[in-house]
């Protein structure tokens, strides 16, 4: 559709809803463009739900520290001779592969557009094995637990009750420097999540083909129209519960801005690049189609959300890993190439988060909820084909393991977000509001971004 | 009948063009009463209404009238001896399944069945809130036992209105159950393999099924120390410890440990080889002795969950906010939780006697308190409401709905993960997160599923109604007899429609919005069709206040 066609029917569908009251807060309703951001910046959060076991995604290849993996992991070690090689730009002196299902990982890295930022998780401030032990350190609440630790992923709320996430908290405070855009700075595949829950600002959800539309106020459908202006009195008129005024919300975003996204995604119905008919696959897909008709959507920032399951691996580890770690480095590897296809790839940023790392010790065909691991960070912006951080020891009841092979992280997911949050354009002063335990550690930026 | 996401639409696009030309013949409402007038029961339609609407899938005019009749009490009581209507006897009376996906729809059609036409509404809706708490899914390799989901439902259903440590038995012994959280299979520890216990079942029966993460008052509200902090249930050495509780247990009738028998329908054995001997550390500083058999330390370790402190809080909470209220205020919960304590005759843990405190409360009972009160009604439990409302059937009398969440975002026994399709403390960003409350189905309420809702209502009503003319024979059709004949008078239509919808408590706005729909349409189907598609697709009527 016409550029400027579009943005007006977008304004007047805005200020209709708007008018009363109903869209409201930055980032929703245009206003005057800012000259603070003219480029181009977006992070794609891959939550790996369950918690992936990444200490068997990036495996030692030297004999001394292989044999102490193998010893540690015993029926769910990886074959030695089977690992990806991997040629890191600094190498710390020992050889290290990908898992032997993770071709996409290893062609990514070593093209030089992965990296791997070494066992990182959830921390209030740096933890020694006797700390822990002694209970002389803070620690987040809820170790181990599913839903508690990706709330600190996605939340780092530490031991406070903040309600937002770190990607709400971006778009809220960048909210009048992007107050031209469009749609929401977040936006999400997956549905609601605390990583994109601002203070100010809502995320938007899309599904794996664009925008949903009430099949009722379609043009075609009799009196489609009329129901709509029915529904829009409706939804303007406000309600008198909680409730009803949450969901009305909802309905008034989804009026918004279904033919805004609709109508520019049929600008560009499918790029070269293939995807893998995954879950996670065609999430990215509909993701790199917006971004390649994003210039419709007037946008500078964005960050998207997308998840994908089945990490929780507790049985059949040994089955089911494998197709896990295909599905992720095929799904990356494409979504890079889709990058590339359309010109992106400087200016998207991919990375993983995941519940937690899990235990080194076995169940027998699985593993338990662990603390520390590996994440991988991908683009044509990151200092690839490196391994950040320090690589842990493998070693049961050794001196990063708190019991059961739960590894103690080195760098703290907040290090990981504010390094994020710092390329795609967070000041250093304000990083301590999207981090908020950053300043309890050294490094406030990890280093893994150009 | 399987509906993909654009199939709905498209079907719906071109019914929605093609919908009308009904006509249908009159049927006569009921006939006034005439000679003495009778006396208005106590409870109001409204009233009553409401109260099914927590208590049921969905009002119908017959059981608003025998409510108002009976009164709340005796209602409940009338449903707690109705027999309980189980899925596996219907699944087995079926054609073998073709596969596994047939096999799961086939589970889906034994649950709608049960949800819409079962006379025991009270306890299939505790069931259905049951499977949200102690959760299992097909979502996982149980897709492959369609059976043994539904004999898993079937114990939620038998034990709804029993004893809640004998329902968490039944849970913790069901093969589905096992399978899921990985305890079926799980054996001592071998630590030259570097071998422990599974701890998924420990951690998830704690942390979901009974007790939750940290110290709660009798009210549900949260001890904190003198940091101001939780207080923790426990530890990792107490979930360890249930993890060794949790071993040497398999399917029922299985050779051996590891050459599983598959046999879902009872409920698993032990094997005492693969069980661990040693001591276990429980809550509450209890120690089980070494020695002790498998069956001993279950027993012990559940009796030992059954009766910590947090239990009648943390379920009586939940199933408020399943039945209810999202908000429920403290005293509710105490109130409740008081009663699952002891229910008057000295037993803890009486199901039967929670539901009714949870339905009789004052606060579920008094008008809406406040613009907080009340809560999403569930994506699903809308649908079940229109169908039950308007007495949905297929000619095949079956219901083949094979992806609920495809449009609903849930579907029994199918949420993503143990953590179910909304957690009890969801809160979305905005008015309701700023007042520190909750409202757990805005969690899968977003700008796709908000449409996809009323999508599948608008197909739902638009497409498939007693005045369709050419009708398929697995397609599920409401019944608008009884609107047609309304239809020259389009206030008493709409009067009827609010009152089966909304137990006639619609906003002045959405009355005259109705109206004036309607008034675009020259057939009689499509004044009526209309009229239930611009109610049911209300956010009036998506909330329970």
């Amino acid at each position: 559709m016409n550029y400027t066609l579009q943005r007006r029917k977008f304004l007047k569908l805005s200020a209709a809803l708007s008018a009363l009251g109903l869209i409201g807060g930055p980032g929703l309703i245009p206003l005057a463009r800012s000259a603070e951001f003219t480029g181009y910046k977006c992070l794609v959060n891959v939550f790996l739900l369950g918690g992936n076991d990444s200490f068997n995604m990036l495996v030692p290849r030297s004999d001394a520290e292989y044999n102490v993996y193998a010893a540690s992991r015993q029926n769910l070690a990886i074959a030695q001779e089977a690992l990806l090689p991997i040629s890191p730009l600094n190498s710390d002196g020992v050889l290290y592969g990908f898992h032997p299902m993770a071709t996409g990982l290893q062609g990514l890295f070593e093209s030089g557009d992965l990296a791997v930022v070494s066992n990182v998780g959830p921390l209030l401030e740096p933890v020694s094995k006797d700390d822990y032990l002694n209970g002389n350190t803070l620690l987040p609440p809820q170790l181990f637990s599913h839903n508690d630790q990706r709330n600190q992923w996605q939340s780092l709320r530490g031991t406070t009750n903040l309600s937002t996430g770190w990607a709400g908290r971006i778009a809220d405070s960048l909210a009048d420097d992007l107050s031209g855009q469009m749609l929401p700075t977040n936006i999400s595949t997956s549905g609601n999540s605390r990583f994109q829950s601002g203070d100010t600002t809502s995320p938007y959800t899309v599904n794996n083909s664009g925008a949903s539309s009430y099949a009722a106020f379609r043009r075609n459908a009799e009196y489609g129209p009329e129901r709509q202006a029915s529904f829009e009195r409706q939804l303007t008129n406000g309600f008198d519960n909680i409730h009803s005024r949450a969901l009305a919300d909802v309905h008034s975003r989804s009026l918004l801005y279904a033919d805004l996204i609709n109508d520019a995604l049929r600008l560009v119905p499918e790029l070269n690049t293939p995807f893998p008919e995954s879950r996670l696959g065609r999430r990215l897909r509909i993701v790199a189609r917006l971004l390649a008709v994003k210039d419709e959507f007037e946008v500078n920032r964005q960050i998207f959300y997308i998840t994908t399951g089945g990490f929780d691996t507790h049985n059949d580890q040994n089955q089911d890993q494998p197709d896990l770690l295909m599905d992720l480095g095929d799904c990356l590897l494409a979504f890079q190439t889709a990058m590339t296809e359309i010109g992106l790839s400087d200016q998207v940023t991919t990375f993983t988060q995941s519940d937690f790392g899990r235990t080194l010790t076995s169940n027998g065909d699985g593993t338990d909820h662990g603390w520390g691991g590996h994440q991988l960070v991908s683009g044509s912006a990151v200092l690839g084909q490196r391994v950040f951080g320090t690589m842990p020891s493998l070693e049961i009841d050794g001196a990063d393991d708190v019991a059961g092979g739960r590894i103690i992280p080195t760098l703290s997911a907040d290090q990981y977000a504010a390094t994020l949050a710092n390329w795609f354009g967070v000041d250093d002063s304000s990083l301590d509001q999207i981090a908020p335990n950053l300043a309890a550690f050294n490094l406030r930026n990890l280093g893994f971004m150009a | 009948m399987h509906f993909s996401r654009t199939t709905i639409v498209t079907i719906s696009l071109l019914l929605l063009s093609s919908c009308g030309g009904g006509g249908g013949s009159s049927v006569s409402t009921a006939p006034a009463p005439s000679g003495d007038t009778p006396t208005e029961p106590v409870i109001s339609v409204a009233q009553a209404h409401r109260f099914l609407r927590q208590a049921s899938f969905g009002p119908t005019p017959a059981e608003v009238d025998n409510v108002r009749n009976i009164g709340f009490e005796a209602w409940i009581d009338q449903q707690l001896l109705q027999t309980p209507s189980l899925q596996l006897p219907y699944m087995d009376d079926l054609a073998e399944p073709e596969n596994n996906r047939e096999g799961q729809t086939n589970r889906l059609d034994a649950w709608f069945r049960n949800a819409l036409t079962g006379e025991d509404q009270l306890r299939q809706r505790v069931a259905f809130a049951l499977s949200q708490i102690m959760v299992v899914s097909d979502q996982s390799s149980l897709f492959n036992f369609p059976n043994g989901l539904a004999d898993y439902y079937d114990e939620l259903t038998l034990h709804a209105f029993g004893n809640y440590q004998e329902l968490l038995k039944a849970v913790t012994l069901t093969p589905a159950m096992g399978l899921y959280l990985s305890m079926l299979g799980n054996q001592k520890p071998d630590k030259a393999m570097n071998i422990r216990p599974d701890e998924n079942y420990a951690r998830e029966v704690m942390q979901l099924f009974s007790i939750g993460l940290v110290m709660l008052n009798e009210d549900g509200s949260t001890i904190l120390d003198q940091d101001n902090q939780p207080v923790p249930t426990y530890d990792q050495s107490i979930i360890e410890g249930f993890a060794h509780v949790f071993t040497g247990w398999t399917f029922y009738g299985s050779e051996s440990f590891n050459q599983p028998s598959y046999i879902f329908r009872l409920p698993m054995v032990a094997f005492q080889d693969f069980h661990d001997g040693g001591e276990k550390r429980l809550l509450n500083e209890v120690v089980l002795p070494a020695g002790q058999t498998a069956v001993d330390d279950l027993d012990a370790a559940l009796e030992n969950i059954a009766s910590h402190a947090n239990v009648p809080a943390f379920i009586s909470r939940q199933l408020i906010q399943r039945l209810v209220s999202a908000n429920p205020s403290a005293a509710y919960i105490g109130r409740v939780a008081a009663v699952f304590i002891d229910d008057g005759y000295g037993t803890r843990g009486n199901l039967s006697a929670v539901v009714k405190a949870i339905l009789l409360d004052p606060e579920a009972r008094a008008e809406p308190a406040d613009a907080n009160s009340g809560k999403l009604t569930e994506p699903l439990l809308r649908l079940t409401a229109v169908w039950r409302a308007f007495d949905a059937s297929a000619a095949n009398n079956r219901y083949l709905f094979a992806y609920p969440e495809f449009s609903f975002s849930q579907a029994p026994l199918r949420a993503d993960s143990v953590f179910n399709f909304f957690r009890p403390d969801f809160a979305p960003p905005g008015e309701i997160s700023k007042l520190g409350l909750v409202s757990p189905e805005m969690q899968i309420t977003n700008e796709t599923t908000s449409v996809t809702v009323n999508n599948y209502l608008a197909l739902a009503i638009f497409l498939q109604h007693s005045a369709v003319v050419e009708k398929d024979e697995a397609t599920i059709y409401i019944d608008i007899e009884s609107e047609l004949a309304l239809v020259d008078q389009p206030q008493a239509l709409i009067n009827q429609v609010a009152d089966k919808l909304l137990g006639g408590n619609i906003s002045e706005q959405l009355r005259s919005e109705t109206a004036s729909m309607m008034a675009h349409w020259d057939t009689q189907a499509g004044k009526v069709v209309e009229a239930i598609h611009m109610i049911a697709t209300s956010p009036e009527f998506a909330v329970l206040r």
